[in-house]
């Protein structure tokens, strides 16, 4: 009963998943996450600018205390200026207001250069450090050659081995709803012989409803013979 | 431990640590400078469009969601406007470029697909039904555009920015 319950319900979620807001969302749990044998990679540094704290892993950032993201890219610094601050991955650089909301996010086609290997700051100024050299912005729209001697880099900071296990806590990689359902439904979530069972049960159930229905109207037919 | 939900998760995890190592950027078909240098012959200086309260607001009704970020930047001269706008299709982000010219669409282009089905939508024989499109009563396009079977959620995606660049493009001229 408790089988064929999870099958209704399941497909029923799985047929609504988009209009009920499904897609793109995650469910968090250390146990799940090894259930699925995925490996949690503990943080092992943060990036500190001013009063704002970044720890990433797992595609999570938890950024001010909140957590953000779930394909999000390894930070390579942070950097705070006045009324914004600013992280920098590889390939992107986000922009963010003091409270943390994002102004802004810049793809590889917007950035001066790419990989990005550092970013800092000069002079109420954003300076990266790319391949393809070092530039300044004021507002991380125009871009120009940067000769500057005085930039403080952006730099992680160990963690204690106390705070990477509160923070991998935090930061336990998600499963998509989605794929988690879909797992549930075809009995795969089981393992390797829980979609065999799945087609076991599916099978009982096309017996159920043939034996039922012969029950139901053969005994009707003969009357009517009768 | 071989009973694990290992075949899907194998996939699963290589797609959360490819992704969070940063690797998949997804079909990569035109990069955003090289289409604004498309448009224009070279790259002119990027302005940028403030979302006030009350435009995201109005960017909130036609995501269906709020706007992920406060400004959005876009090129423009006289008579044209360039947009590069992103947003999901199901799971993956999909970028694209959109040109409006006079209130209108002038050409779209897809840059970046990221989702593993829909590539359809990069087809000028889909892109084209947005040539010429305007804004109609209720930020709606004013044609239906076609769907494709199998990519849903990317057309979708691609009318829903569509008709955020036609929306911004107004904006960008009060």
């Amino acid at each position: 009963m408790l089988f064929f319950l999870i099958l209704a319900v399941t497909g029923l979620i799985l047929n609504h998943g988009a209009g009920l807001g499904l897609d793109g969302r995650y469910v968090h749990a250390g146990w799940l996450a090894r259930w699925y044998g995925i490996q949690s990679e503990p943080p092992r540094e943060a990036f500190r600018s001013g009063h704002h704290v970044l720890v990433a892993a797992n595609g999570r950032w938890l950024l001010d205390g909140r957590i953000s993201g779930e394909r999000l890219p390894q930070p390579v610094g942070l950097i705070e200026l006045a009324g914004i601050f600013v992280v920098a991955s590889e390939t992107a650089l986000y922009v963010f207001r003091e409270d943390g909301e994002l102004i802004e996010k810049l793809g590889p086609g917007m950035l001066p250069g790419v990989p990005v290997r550092a970013i800092g700051s000069s002079v109420r100024s954003i300076v990266l450090r790319t391949a393809s050299g070092v530039f300044t912005s004021a507002d991380a729209l125009s871009w120009r050659p940067s000769a500057q001697r005085s930039v403080l880099w952006s730099a992680p900071a160990e963690l204690s081995v106390a705070q990477r296990q509160a923070y991998e806590e935090a930061l336990t990689p998600g499963i998509p709803v989605q794929q988690l359902l879909l797992d549930l439904h075809s009995g795969r979530f089981a393992g390797r012989y829980g979609p065999v069972f799945v087609d076991l049960l599916a099978l009982l159930l096309a017996a159920v409803s043939v034996t039922g229905a012969w029950l139901f109207l053969v005994p009707r037919l003969h009357r009517g013979r009768h | 431990m071989n009973w694990r939900p290992r075949s899907s998760l194998a996939l699963l995890t290589l797609a959360l640590g490819a992704a969070a190592a940063g690797w998949v950027r997804g079909e990569v078909y035109q990069e955003a400078d090289a289409f604004v240098a498309e448009v224009f012959g070279t790259v002119p200086a990027p302005k940028v469009l403030w979302l006030t309260k009350d435009i995201q607001a109005q960017a909130a009704a036609i995501l269906g969601h709020p706007p992920a970020q406060l400004r959005q930047r876009y090129w423009s001269d006289a008579h044209k406007s360039v947009w590069i706008l992103e947003e999901i299709g199901k799971e993956e982000l999909i970028t694209a470029g959109f040109v409006v010219a006079d209130g209108r669409i002038d050409h779209v282009r897809v840059l970046v697909y990221r989702e593993s089905r829909g590539q359809e939508v990069r087809y000028p024989s889909f892109l084209k039904q947005f040539k010429g499109a305007k804004l109609a009563q209720g930020a709606r396009l004013d044609r239906e555009i076609d769907g494709i079977a199998g990519a849903t959620l990317s057309v979708g995606a691609m009318e829903r920015m569509a008709r955020l660049a036609l929306f911004f493009d107004r904006m960008s001229r009060q």
